[in-house]
């Protein structure tokens, strides 16, 4: 860990100021991510600048029944907040799957969505690799990869995102409220994350200087039922081999509304819009899902050592669907009940 | 090979950082990169809180800021000014055991001991945490973010156990 | 004996220590004027050290010297001999060459004003490497066949014969990947020389052969050198023999005269620390149609390294766990660009029985009989082995009474034929056994004036109960309760004591307690009969002890405080030794036992875990049951981790450790945690010492892979023979 410079904001204008859009400095929350890279000498700041104590640890429902979410919110309070264990369980499990309680006191909400890859090559300041050193080419892509993605995969990287809430947003929907220098401004969720394609360097869309200040749920899904399973060698604090995050409304014993998001297998948290398509309107029977999940994995790539995560996670995506399914009906009951 | 690095950054300045552990406030004059745990370890004699990888992987470091498990080498102490910060040394009050501590002492809920400082601590702040559900795959998966290779998770849900049946006995409140 | 203390469930005494935070482990200690070591690791795994710059780190906020080859001083490689007490885990001393044998092999070691200094400045340190091609990344990834080891070999009968004209025959390759123990506390060394003497605080297994060997290695006296290490953080075997980095440590403290402390990077230690190697075993089983062992034939292949020969005595189990008339046990070693392997846990024989136990689960189905069954077929009455009859051996009822409190009896053995919702379960077993050995051993007891006694021997407890099991030694022996005696162990300076290793530091260290407790004790009747004794003029040999006190059998009893006090003594002090005799010639010494594991199996999401463990242990006699089950326990969820998570994975390309850290390299987690149901039967061996104890911190570990293994083949019908056990060799789909 070189040395650095730090400073306390108190609010949103000082830390931008503070920033002043150079590259060298970073902001810290949660710093689960940045301090371990840091001690790694995979990250470098010069500066740092405290922004967990800035006024952003509100959850609240806005009037057209989104629910927004301060970027300092921490995950535990995220994960355990009534409105969202009411009406975003998805968001609430996907959560509680990832990492652990100290991991998830310590995690912000925005610090989740800028969570880094762990892929080990990334991590070893002396090994090649294009997301960290542009141009060093990657140690993964024939090394040893049993742990890196199958999609949104590019020549340049297969790097994992590891991030299991980012996968309950990317099904749910959400906006991001992002401030800087240029001001304030929204973008979609999964608009965020960038596919590494030639350049895996540029994981975001954050523009220098700009901080996440709010992540904006879409409404709920009327009556969906919601499933995240996380597929993995131990029963707990590891990150997915492959993960699945499903919504299913339903009308009768058809698909009316699916939603369904993967994690442990992507470069970035990956909505499966082509099994969300193929479910569309079909009958909620286990024939559906299978059909649904190879659309969602068709595109996947294998190599040497991950080529068991497009099987495991079509297993994942059935499982949670039928999960999802099944608890339909519940959920349309008690937001019925309770208005 | 050559490793690459950009130019060679200047020891920054150190920071004055007020740090309230275990109910005493130290003002100590730190580095920024200096992390809780180091600062506890280091600077305020405070070794009973153990590093296992620096890296918020096991647990070994677990302390309590503001009443909230964390994993102290993940967190800048400058970070942790105006906090209440405790550790498995402010545990025991009025020279008693705390429950928690003596139900690991009665079910042997430890072989080495390196990891269980931080495993009390997660345990203490569990039963607080209403939260979390009383559930055997609750209470593990809580606990998960604190490995034993020792393995002596058995005894350690059984202290658990202990510890939460005498906080209700005495009417502690959940 | 006046009261009953051994075999009783009593709290560790080392416990509030432990609770507090006041426990004293290595990383713990410093010193006035401390510095702070920080290792430079080697980014290859094979080639040279080109050249260090080190202009940019030297020139960094608080460094004081970088050490490296050609900046350091000239010493002595250790003898690195058992007999003398000084091995070592690496001979090659650090900066030796220039040469680089191993990724995160030590290159430079950086000496700085604090931690972060010093961290920052390694991290600044530039080495520039010439990298070699053809780097042996491991045993697995290499045709390499490997040196075979003569002093590994056993032969007994005509096994090559006797297999080629069985019935019934299995021919199984298994292999293993190279483990790391990871012992919660990484390794570290705080050294301090003070007049030509050296201090050293380390994590150790051993501080006696610590002590001996930095001696050899600064040439310095034996009484010069003084090793402590009070509490240590686990070790599993790679903290019994010191590393490089305690070498350079104290050899830095000594260049810039100031203390120097090292602790060890989580990476860089599981990179250069020890493993355990990985293995290649070929296990070759005969029988009749009864299922009587016909031939049993074991070779296999373990790991080195380029700079220390290590052998993992694989098969050496194997001639002695079950009746059979021809056996063959043989051993390679291939060296291979890792750091140097160690002992871990059950050395060898955990390795062997995972091939062995899957091997005779093999053999069952061939032969159509239920597996528990084959084993009580082959039971060895005595130790075929070395021909001896067994000191006590009671595995028979390990079998029943385990598999009764199992169920085994309701086992369907169609494979996943028992199932549970979305669920299939496997049930499976193996047999474990684990030897039984000793060492000789000196203890110093003293009994105090102020009423409290002290006991001491320069052994270790590494967390499996040595603290206590001494203090209850003596409490049995005197009398005297459990919170008036202290134990010191930890210091090399002490009366020399055994390695904290092969579940021998119990049977070691107790009679060369009791035998000082004695000592103690006669000292004290001699002064109390003598003049101006509480006993004065009464015979020595006629007085007894009871519950702290001497008594003349005719109803006085002087309490050992008021014997001391009224002589004007401070203390009675009694010198101990205890050594084997000559039993090992009459009896074959072992431990024995059983697991059965249910393992659930969800093939629709390949979801694999242990649900259920039930074991029994023949251990001789447990000093302390619930420090005795807590270590079966911990073997078992160690197990897990064998059977299911853990491997090193070394990139095949240069060799380098890819996993190095507690997210990559996966250990079982609470919630990984079966239920666990664990007896210890209760048989004293006195054969082996007079508590009848005969060690459990390995054994436990011993057939819980195979057992695993075994209940995966029953639940999902594929019979793996590579550890670890992954969900993609077992999806369908």
């Amino acid at each position: 860990m070189r040395p650095f410079a730090f400073d306390t904001a108190t609010d949103s204008g000082a830390a931008i100021a503070i920033h002043g859009g150079d590259d060298r400095r970073a902001y810290i929350a949660g710093g689960t991510t940045l301090i371990d890279l840091v001690k790694l000498d995979v990250m470098r700041p010069a500066a740092l600048i405290d922004v967990s104590r800035l006024p952003l640890a509100e959850v609240e429902r806005l009037d057209d029944g989104r629910l927004r979410i301060g970027a300092a919110v921490t995950n535990s309070e995220l994960a355990h907040h009534p409105l969202v264990r009411e009406h975003y369980p998805l968001l609430a499990q996907a959560i509680l799957a990832g990492a652990s309680t100290q991991i998830r006191n310590m995690a912000t909400t925005a610090g989740n969505v800028m969570q880094r890859t762990r892929c080990p090559y990334y991590r070893d300041a002396a090994a090649a690799c294009n997301r960290r050193e542009p141009g060093s080419g990657c140690d993964a892509l024939h090394g040893i990869n049993r742990m890196h993605a199958v999609l949104g995969v590019s020549e340049q990287c297969i790097a994992t995102h590891p991030s299991d809430m980012c996968v309950a947003l990317a099904a749910l929907g959400a906006t991001l409220t992002l401030e800087g220098p240029e001001g304030r401004r929204e973008i979609a969720f999964n608009d965020f994350h960038r596919l590494p394609a030639e350049h895996p360097e540029i994981e975001h869309e954050l523009a220098p200087g700009e901080l996440i200040t709010h992540v904006t749920l879409d409404t709920p899904l009327v009556g969906g039922g919601a499933a995240y399973l996380k597929l993995r060698d131990r029963a707990s604090y590891e990150f997915a081999l492959a993960s699945a995050g499903a919504v299913v409304a339903l009308e009768g014993e058809v698909i009316s509304d699916v939603r369904l998001a993967l994690g442990g297998v992507a470069t970035k948290p990956w909505r499966a819009v082509e099994a969300e398509r193929a479910l569309d309107g079909q009958p909620a029977v286990a024939s559906s899902f299978e059909v649904a999940a190879d659309a969602a994995l068709q595109d996947a790539v294998p190599r040497e050592h991950n080529a068991f995560k497009i099987p495991l996670a079509r297993q994942a995506i059935v499982r949670a669907l039928r999960d999802a399914t099944a608890r339909a009906g519940t959920t349309t009951t008690t937001r019925g009940n309770q208005g | 090979m050559m490793d690459h690095s950009d130019a060679p950054p200047q020891d920054a300045d150190a920071l004055t950082v007020t740090l309230t552990v275990n109910g005493e406030t130290h003002r100590l004059t730190l580095a920024p990169n200096v992390v809780l745990l180091d600062a506890l370890r280091d600077r305020l004699g405070l070794t009973g809180t153990k590093k296992g990888c620096d890296h918020g992987q096991c647990g070994a470091c677990t302390v309590h800021v503001d009443g909230r498990a964390i994993n102290s080498c993940l967190r800048l102490a400058a970070m942790c000014e105006g906090r209440a910060i405790t550790t498995v040394e402010g545990l025991a009050r009025d020279g008693a055991l705390h429950p928690v501590q003596q139900a690991f002492l009665d079910q042997d809920a430890y072989q080495c001991g390196f990891c269980t400082s931080g495993q009390m601590m997660s345990a203490a702040a569990l039963l607080d945490d209403g939260r979390i559900g009383d559930s055997d795959a609750e209470i593990r998966e809580a606990m998960s973010g604190n490995l034993c290779r020792c393995g002596a998770y058995k005894n350690i849900l059984a202290a658990i156990r202990q510890a939460e049946s005498e906080a209700r006995g005495r009417g502690g409140d959940a | 004996m006046t009261t009953q203390t051994i075999g009783q469930r009593t709290p560790r005494v080392d416990g509030e220590f432990k609770l507090t935070g006041r426990a004293d482990y290595a990383v713990d200690h410093s010193a006035p004027g401390m510095l702070i070591g920080y290792p430079v690791p080697a980014s290859i795994a094979h080639g040279t050290l080109a050249g260090l710059d080190l202009e940019t780190a030297r020139a960094m906020p608080g460094v004081v010297d970088i050490f490296h080859h050609g900046h350091f001083p000239t010493l002595a490689r250790s003898p690195n001999s058992m007999a003398q007490q000084n091995v070592v885990s690496e001979v090659r001393l650090p900066f030796e060459d220039t040469r680089i044998y191993y990724d995160g092999q030590l290159v430079a070691l950086v000496v700085a004003e604090t931690f972060e200094q010093a961290r920052a400045a390694a991290h600044a340190v530039r080495a520039e490497y010439h990298e070699e091609a053809g780097a042996i990344s491991g045993l697995l990834h290499t045709d390499r066949d490997g040196e075979w080891q003569a002093g590994q070999a056993r032969s007994r009968g005509e096994p090559r014969e006797a297999w080629e004209q069985s019935p019934v025959r299995i021919d199984r390759t298994y292999t293993i990947a190279a483990e790391s123990h990871v012992p919660m506390e990484v390794h570290a060394t705080l050294a301090e020389w003070r007049d030509g003497r050296l201090r050293v605080h380390e994590s150790s297994q051993g501080v006696l052969f610590q002590r001996k060997a930095m001696a050899r290695i600064f040439d310095i006296a034996e009484e010069d050198v003084e090793v402590v290490s009070h509490y240590i953080g686990s070790g599993f075997g790679n903290k019994l023999f010191m590393w490089p980095h305690a070498v350079a440590t104290a050899a830095a403290a000594r260049e810039v005269g100031r203390p120097v402390r090292t602790v060890m990077p989580r990476q860089q230690d599981m990179a250069t620390t020890g493993n355990r190697p990985a293995s290649r075993q070929r296990l070759r089983l005969a029988a009749d149609e009864a299922g009587r062992l016909t031939a049993i034939r074991h070779d296999s292949t373990t790991e080195t390294s380029p700079v220390h020969t290590h052998v993992d005595a694989v098969g050496s189990a194997t001639p002695s766990l079950y009746a059979c008339d021809n056996v063959a046990v043989g051993q390679r070693l291939v060296t291979v660009n890792h750091g140097t392997p160690c002992p871990m846990r059950g050395p060898g024989e955990v390795s062997g029985l995972f091939a062995l136990e899957c091997a005779m689960d093999e053999l069952a189905g061939e032969l159509g009989i239920d597996p528990l069954d084959l084993r009580r077929r082959n039971h060895a009455e005595r130790d075929p082995g070395k021909d001896l009859p067994w000191s006590s051996k009671h595995l028979d009822a390990c079998y029943d009474n385990a598999a009764a409190r199992f169920g085994w009896s309701r086992r369907e053995p169609g494979i996943g034929a028992m199932r549970d919702g979305d669920e299939i379960l496997g049930w499976g077993m193996a047999s474990c056994t684990w030897f039984a050995g000793r060492q000789p051993c000196a203890a110093r007891v003293e009994l105090h004036a102020d009423g409290h006694v002290t006991a001491a021997c320069g052994t270790q407890d590494i967390g499996t109960g040595t603290y206590t099991v001494v203090a209850q030694t003596v409490a049995e022996l005197t009398g005297v309760p459990l919170s008036r005696i202290e134990v010191r162990l930890g210091e090399s300076s002490l009366p020399a004591g055994p390695l904290s290793g092969g579940s021998m530091a119990t049977a070691t260290t107790l009679p060369a307690v009791a035998a000082a407790t004695r000592q103690a004790l006669d000292a004290l009747k001699e002064v109390a009969t003598g003049d101006g004794g509480a006993f004065a003029g009464v015979a020595g040999e006629s007085l007894g002890v009871e519950q702290g006190t001497l008594t003349d059998g005719g109803g006085r009893r002087v309490g050992f405080a008021e014997v001391l006090e009224g002589l004007r003594l401070a203390s009675v002090t009694g010198d101990g030794q205890a050594a084997p005799g000559d039993e090992k010639t009459r009896y074959s010494f072992r431990s024995f036992g059983a697991h059965f594991v249910e393992v659930r199996w969800d093939p629709g999401i390949s979801r694999l875990r242990v649900s259920r463990v039930v074991s029994d242990f023949d251990i001789g006699r447990a000093i302390n049951p619930a420090t005795a089950r807590n270590q079966v326990e911990g073997s078992i969820v160690m197990g897990i981790g064998m059977a299911l998570l853990e491997g090193l994975d070394y990139d095949p390309r240069d060799a380098r450790l890819v996993n190095n850290n507690y997210a990559d390299y996966l250990i079982p987690t609470h919630a990984d945690m079966p239920e666990i149901d664990v007896e210890l039967l209760d048989h004293p061996d006195f054969a082996f010492n007079e508590f009848g104890a005969r060690g459990v911190g390995e054994i436990g570990l011993t057939g819980i892979a195979a057992a695993i293994a075994n209940a995966v083949y029953h639940a999902t019908g594929k019979r793996l023979r590579d550890l670890p056990i992954r969900l993609e060799h077992l999806l369908v789909e």
